[in-house]
């Protein structure tokens, strides 16, 4: 029987064949995995304080930058409970740049350069410095995790908590409900970011749409049922206002925060030295005796409030 | 690249590529039907001789072993613990993957060739590139093999941790299954990869030069992406270097989805159906150039 030889040469013009069509395929790996290969990924690797592994460290580890971030985040663990905490940023700082994935790791992160090295700090110039970088490096967790919930509402939890700045909570707070997996808490979060300003305005139509989520959620619902009962109580009640204007600008106090001082409030005055209210009308401070700054015309305020 | 190219690239490809095997027909068609037995043999004889390996065995007793290991970090969250398991499991699974392949692969043919008892083999009617490729599929069902054993232990410890480790409000120990299983599956198709270049290395050098070449191989290709953005801030020589280096070897961080089972972030099936068209055409390339080496070569 006779047989055929395959010459050299078309077997070399297969291999070559092959190797073009693998280009179109890569590129379509590019595209379907982004968060991987994408130009921009390449800011998900710069360490926030100069501290961390360098990029050739992190380029080197190959395919074990998981498994590195995870032996430094044990370490973490260890260093946590000895509580040299300015000794946990290099190690939480090498463990975000390693998988800039790892969601619990940016929490800790930013958590603890707003909250724990925020209250350490003595002046009001380093409390600061530790709630910008806090805010600075929770961003960038939601920069390189934009499809997770948990990173945008731990965002927007630490500029409602920490930062007092209720607006841009809100902000954040609306975008993580809308996101898939994020639970009832989250909704009612989005009117709870109004309730210690006492923006009415805000407030219940918010806590509507709250009531329209989560509808097979019985303790939601009840919840905020609740909320909406209790605020229509207390919306004309000159103590309940009183009570939160304390309330919010206690915690402003010991934040080291400037006091908020509820521009609209038809009943209170606040003093910009001690955060304390005074019935409306009045020209001096209750608590401290201090001029009261003068009624202002309706629609105008001394704070830029947003909403 | 400009759109006209990454249309006329691929194009090329398949026209070459149909070209090809229509005009070889002649000489492929009927010797498929010798071709397929022979190989089948040649692969069952690959796996009996690696069953006899006490390497195969030793692996698979340290993976279990340090599988079982994962479970001592009892004092993290329930969170951090199923981030832990998976993220070592998996690893874990890769390294010895890795070296289970270099370990096979590299002195599959070399050791044949020393022991003279290729000589047997190719006296048969049996032809060389049958036994390339007879060598190839046994090393494969060896790796598949060892890789379903050392996937089923790590999905057991993450049932039984999932069962053992009591869930609070803020945390919950998720074994993510699904997503698992699909990185396992990706980590072998690696390994297929990795001992298509590693038979090829050997039909051309010696052992140690192989198991040296597998080694760097699998990290260059692990690193691409970083070769890929180097090339683009290159320039001249250097640029045309980063380039080919980065088209020419594989690119194994097409099929690492570790970190997206450790995270439980969303799996690209897209991703990872074109990663495994690529290596397909990865191990054609290099099993065809292995078949010409070896075929040349003096035995």
């Amino acid at each position: 029987m006779r047989t055929y030889r395959v010459s050299r040469w078309s077997v070399w013009l297969f291999v070559l064949g092959m190797l073009l069509l693998q280009v179109p395929l890569q590129e379509a790996i590019h595209k379907a995995r982004p968060d991987k290969f994408s130009p921009t990924r390449r800011m998900q690797t710069g360490s926030m304080f100069g501290l961390g592994p360098t990029p050739a460290v992190i380029a080197s580890l190959g395919g074990f930058r998981t498994v590195a971030a995870d032996l430094l985040w044990l370490q973490m663990e260890r260093v946590w409970d000895s509580g040299n905490w300015f000794a946990l940023l290099p190690l939480l700082d090498a463990v975000t740049q390693l998988d800039p994935h790892f969601v619990l790791a940016w929490k800790t992160y930013g958590w603890h350069c707003a909250y724990n090295l925020n209250a350490e700090s003595e002046t009001i110039v380093d409390r600061k410095y530790w709630l910008d970088r806090g805010l600075e490096i929770l961003q960038r967790a939601v920069e390189a995790n934009p499809d997770s919930w948990e990173m945008v509402f731990e965002l927007g939890w630490t500029y409602y908590d920490r930062a007092h700045e209720n607006y841009r909570a809100a902000e954040y707070v609306r975008q993580a409900d809308k996101m898939p997996g994020a639970p009832s808490y989250v909704s009612r979060m989005s009117y709870r970011v109004y309730e210690h300003i006492m923006d009415f305005k805000n407030l219940f139509p918010a806590m509507q749409q709250a009531l329209k989520e989560h509808t097979d959620e019985h303790a939601h619902q009840r919840i905020v049922n609740r909320d909406i009962e209790w605020w229509t109580k207390m919306r004309d009640d000159p103590q309940e206002h009183r009570r939160q204007i304390v309330i919010e600008n206690t915690a402003r106090q010991q934040r080291a925060l400037p006091f908020y001082l509820f521009p609209n409030d038809p009943y209170w005055v606040v003093c910009e030295h001690d955060g304390l209210p005074s019935p409306k009308g009045s020209k001096v401070c209750q608590a401290c005796g201090r001029p009261l700054p003068q009624a202002l015309p309706i629609g105008s305020s001394s704070q830029p409030a947003r909403g | 690249m400009s759109a006209l190219l990454t249309r006329l690239i691929p194009l090329i490809g398949l026209i070459l590529i149909a070209a090809i095997i229509v005009i070889t027909r002649r000489a492929w068609v009927p010797a498929l039907s010798h071709s397929v037995p022979s190989i089948w043999r040649i692969a069952g004889i690959t796996v009996a001789e690696a069953r006899r390996r006490r390497v195969v065995h030793t692996v698979i007793i340290l993976v279990i072993v340090i599988l079982l290991s994962m479970t001592f970090f009892s004092y993290l969250s329930p969170q951090e613990q199923s981030r832990m398991i998976i993220s070592s499991g998996l690893t874990a699974i890769t390294v010895f993957g890795i070296l289970l392949s270099i370990f096979i692969a590299a002195f599959l043919i070399p050791h044949e060739v020393e022991t003279r008892t290729i000589y047997a083999i190719l006296s048969k009617p049996v032809r060389r590139f049958e036994f390339v490729l007879g060598k190839y599929v046994g090393a494969l069902i060896v790796l598949a093999v060892v890789t379903v054993v050392m996937t089923a232990v790590l999905v057991v410890v993450l049932l039984v941790q999932a069962r053992l480790v009591p869930s609070t409000p803020d945390s919950v120990f998720n074994p993510n299954l699904g997503a698992v299983l699909f990185a396992a599956f990706m980590n072998y198709c690696a390994l297929a990869v990795l001992t298509s270049l590693i038979i090829l290395i050997s039909t051309m050098t010696s052992t140690t030069m192989t198991v040296i070449s597998a080694f760097i191989i699998w990290t260059v290709g692990s690193m691409q992406s970083t070769f890929r953005d180097l090339a683009e801030k290159a320039y001249g020589g250097a640029k045309v270097l980063l380039l080919v280096i980065y088209y020419v070897v594989p690119k194994l961080e097409n099929f690492d989805f570790r970190q997206e089972a450790a995270n439980y972030m969303p799996i690209s099936i897209v991703g990872g159906w074109h990663a495994v068209l690529l290596g397909a055409l990865y191990v054609a390339i290099a099993l065809v150039i292995a078949g010409i080496f070896f075929n040349d070569r003096q035995v």
